[in-house]
């Protein structure tokens, strides 16, 4: 019906000048061809590099260049570390945000909500969240609960139970600081995890912790870092 | 504890295994090779698989309909002394399969299909069957079959039948044999699968199908024995190969691929965190600098905001929103962004949603401020915010023409593919070119909108059958339209399009010119929805002509009319119902049933069925117009925020029998309206605060 001529010469400025005049229908486009590409490249995740600040060592000399209270997290491998800023304040639950769109929540330095995970933490319910480090050795029901494809709820309640090592020196910036070790052991059928909390010796105020947020995203750590700001 | 049970317990269940192709016999069913087992699929696993073995080619898609009900379409060459091209049939076929008991300690789960129930029935056969597991890892299957799985080893009809199967009419195809189902002798049929790794099964069944067709031609295979042997080696949940030995005679291979709606990629999505919420007064307060700050903000999450109105203590925001399939989760973000913004005075929040293509302003969403933030972060939030919240249709007049975030003109060059299945000299047909498409909108609900298109290459245009008879040819002549055209560019549609909306409730449009490539007209439609019913009516009426064959801008005498009435419903479990009922283009009275399973994620599996006056045998092949649809959300591809999907309909060749307009999915108002109902808030209001 047509010349090979004109349609390769079609074809080639399709690709040159497919276009649109509306940005929604581009991200669109764009968003389909990247599906094709991912399918084409090997399904192994690349190996995650070492990001920047988790090359940049942290003291309290690169701690003062943050004029606004700031917590740092980072992956379980500390391959990955982020900063984030306090962006909410509700009651006394805290919400930090990060540049790159993740947002974690907090009472009391217990991890209630996350967002910008593939599998957030929608909610979470914690019996003991105005004094959660208090009860040892006595175990409780906590639930997480997560959203699945379909816009349901997918709870997973776990028994938990708190096991408390005094006096166990941490390591912080360039700061030695004796702390109160918190294990708190939950289990359930099909999920297990220990979350670790360093209390500042003597009181409940967290200063690092690992905490799980859902079998996808698995735990990572919070470094409370706005507890050695000055400003 | 006894709560913590029950939680675990919904977590096993909702933690099942989402795909499972190893199940998947050479008829893309529940199965060992050809045989049956009572087995099912996930639910809502959809499935595409192909077997290739001794001339035959199966190509199958089956989707579990239900947790117990699994659907199956085929189409299949056929090798055969008799077939009808080239010594083969092309022949399509349905088939169903439940699952009646599940397998307990003792009892083996028992299952009963039908195979090829509405086709040419070549494949048409009837089955019992029941399995049994061992230990995870051996399953014993055995069953009877009727029909087509009869032909070897038959004894007496075991529920006294008799043993003369009725013979069906099966005419042109498509139509139900009832009456013959479980008639006539009766074969058993036994298979073995045996787990002999975690990814190898090995198979071994006796088949009582005859293989009468295949065996007939030198296309086929001889079939030397009653035994089948094969493996399945299962690469992933969702993809399994199983390469076999039929009948001692045919080396056999079926690839089968699986995904599920249900089971997303990027789970909840991966859309950046919203704005949290920060109690205090705002820090603005000057009023064109708290439209700015919104404004700017709304942008980032992807929301276009027209206007923002400030009452006493409610607030008025006016919207456009075209990323979040997701509407719950759009409010929350627009309802975090505007407690930030505003004034703490401001404690209502009324939110107003334009539909882009038709700009009718439609649904109004009242949060209450304070709710909104009580429960932000707890456990319950959105089911306790949620009582607070209230939908309804607007009586407002607002439109979003003249506002500075509206562009009139829209334009876009992109490519396009047609894609026709069934011809039996070339299964699958195709075309594939270019699409140059503009809108630009004159006045408030006043628009003009077209596309060109410029054919390139494909083969649409070298389709050898001719129009059916019988019936004033309003569809099956399409072929000469492709013809005509060539390579050369025509004006695919061109209208002039008005819209109404003259009640709350009530939305209308006319499109008047060039409708679609083969038909030019006026064409309106008009639409009842109330936002807090689950259903609607529509009518879509249109006097057409038909245009030249090149789809220039000639009109050819021949003059239709329709006049068709919609009862939408939205049944329970995210079950979408549409009947239509009236006068189809070729001048038939009838109606076109439509059903759809919604994952409630933008995916919708569905099937339609159009029954017109025109008798079975005048529609001619097929019987009567049906198809499957599919609509896939590109945000459960991505993870990303999108409202976009694709939409795919399976059907044979067009008859001329119940034929309406082909036109875009945009052109019809019903479910641009229905995305923003009381209904659509619900059903993903747990993401509210995602």
């Amino acid at each position: 019906m047509t010349s090979p001529m004109k349609i390769a010469f079609l074809i080639t400025s399709f690709f040159l000048f497919s276009c649109t005049s509306d940005e929604i229908k581009k991200n669109q486009s764009k968003e389909f061809s990247s599906i094709y590409k991912n399918l084409l490249k090997s399904k192994k995740l690349e190996e995650i590099q070492e990001n920047s600040l988790a090359r940049t060592k942290k003291d309290s000399t690169w701690l003062s260049r943050f004029n606004q209270p700031i917590v740092m997290i980072s992956s379980e491998n500390e391959k990955v570390q982020a900063t984030l800023v306090a962006l909410g304040n509700n009651g006394e639950k805290l919400t930090w945000v990060s540049s790159d769109g993740i947002s974690l929540s907090y009472h009391n330095g217990i991890l209630i909500a996350t967002r910008g995970f593939s599998q957030d933490l929608i909610s979470l319910n914690h019996p003991k969240l105005k004094k959660p480090f208090k009860h040892i050795n006595k175990s409780y029901f906590k639930t997480h609960r997560f959203l699945d494809s379909t816009n349901q709820y997918e709870d997973i309640t776990f028994t938990c139970m708190l096991k408390k090592k005094p006096t166990v020196s941490l390591s912080i910036l360039n700061y030695k600081v004796s702390t109160d070790k918190v294990i708190e052991r939950c289990d359930s059928n099909f999920q297990s995890y220990n979350n670790i909390y360093y209390l500042l010796a003597g009181t409940d105020i967290v200063l690092k912790s690992k905490q799980w947020i859902s079998p996808a995203n698995k735990s990572f750590f919070t470094y409370n870092f706005y507890a050695f700001q000055q400003n | 504890m006894v709560e913590n049970i029950e939680a675990k317990t919904k977590y096993l269940e909702k933690f099942n295994v989402y795909e499972s192709t190893d199940i998947l016999n050479n008829f893309g069913m529940p199965g060992s090779l050809d045989t049956p087992t009572a087995q099912s699929f996930p639910d809502g696993q959809f499935s595409i698989s192909s077997s290739v073995f001794g001339g035959s080619i199966r190509v199958n898609l089956s989707f579990q309909i239900t947790e117990s009900l699994t659907g199956a379409f085929r189409y299949s060459r056929i090798p055969s002394s008799s077939g009808d091209y080239r010594g083969y049939y092309w022949d399509r076929s349905f088939d169903v399969h439940y699952l009646a008991y599940k397998e307990s300690k003792y009892i083996p789960s028992i299952a009963i299909g039908l195979r090829d129930f509405i086709g040419t029935g070549i494949y048409a056969g009837e089955y019992v069957v029941a399995t049994k597991s061992f230990n995870n890892k051996l399953k014993l299957s055995g069953g009877i079959g009727w029909g087509r799985l009869s032909g070897k080893n038959s004894f007496s009809n075991i529920f006294g039948l008799g043993n003369q199967r009725s013979s069906a009419d099966v005419g042109r195809g498509g139509t139900a044999h009832l009456n013959r189902l479980f008639s006539g002798k009766n074969s058993p049929f036994l298979s073995a699968a045996y787990n002999f790794s975690e990814n190898i099964d090995l198979i071994a069944e006796l088949s009582s199908d005859p293989y009468i067709h295949e065996t007939s031609s030198i296309k086929g295979m001889s079939r030397e024995t009653d035994l089948n042997f094969g493996f399945k080696y299962k690469f992933a949940p969702s993809l399994t190969l199983t390469g076999m030995i039929m009948h001692g005679n045919a080396i056999g291979l079926t690839g089968s691929m699986a995904i599920n709606p249900k089971n997303a990629p990027y789970k909840s999505g991966l859309e950046p965190a919203p704005m949290p919420i920060l109690i205090g007064e705002a820090k603005i307060s000057d009023t064109e600098k708290i439209i700015d700050a919104t404004q700017r903000l709304l942008e980032l999450d992807g929301i276009q905001l027209i206007d923002l109105e400030f009452q006493d203590s409610a607030v008025e925001i006016y919207l456009v929103d075209r990323n979040y399939y997701n509407v719950a989760q759009m409010i929350g973000r627009v309802s975090r962004i505007i407690s930030k913004t505003l004034p703490k005075k401001y404690k209502i929040f009324n939110i107003y949603i334009f539909d882009h293509h038709s700009g009718f302003l439609i649904s109004e969403i009242e949060i209450d401020r304070k709710s909104l933030m009580e429960n932000e972060l707890l456990f319950d939030g959105p089911d306790n915010l949620w009582k607070n919240v209230n939908v309804k249709n607007t009586a407002k007049k607002k439109s979003y023409y003249g506002s500075s975030n509206f562009s009139p003109l829209t334009w876009s060059f992109y490519p396009y593919l047609d894609v026709m299945l069934f011809d039996p000299h070339a299964p699958i047909r195709w075309h594939i070119g270019l699409e140059a498409k503009a809108r630009y909108r004159m006045m408030k609900y006043t628009d003009i909108s077209g596309s060109l298109k410029q054919p390139l290459a494909g083969t649409m245009d070298d389709i050898k059958r001719g129009p059916k008879e019988g019936l004033p040819n309003v569809r099956s002549d399409f072929m000469y339209y492709h013809r005509d055209i060539g390579s050369k560019v025509f004006v695919d549609n061109l209208t002039l399009n008005q819209f109404f909306k003259p009640f709350p409730n009530i939305f209308a449009q006319v499109n008047l010119g060039y409708l679609e490539m083969m038909y030019a007209g006026i064409r309106s439609e008009i639409i009842w929805k109330d936002s807090d019913k689950p259903y609607g009516i529509g009518l879509d009426l249109a006097k057409v002509r038909k245009r030249a064959t090149e789809a220039n801008f000639r009109l050819k005498s021949d003059a239709h009319s329709i006049y068709l009435a919609s009862f939408y419903y939205d049944l329970p479990h995210k079950w979408n119902l549409k009947i239509d009922g009236g006068k189809y283009l070729a001048g038939d009275y009838g109606s076109t049933v439509s059903v759809a399973r919604n994952f409630n994620n933008g995916w919708e599996i569905g099937a339609f069925a159009t029954l017109t006056d025109v008798k079975f045998s005048t529609f001619g092949e097929g019987s009567f117009d049906k198809g499957i649809t599919l609509k896939v959300p590109l945000h459960w591809l991505t993870g990303k925020k999108s409202k976009y999907s694709r939409s795919t309909v399976i059907r044979p060749i067009s008859g001329d029998g119940g034929a309406t307009l082909y036109l875009s999915d945009e052109k019809y108002l019903y479910n641009n309206i229905k995305a923003y109902d009381e209904n659509s808030f619900q059903s993903n209001w747990k993401r509210v605060y995602r």
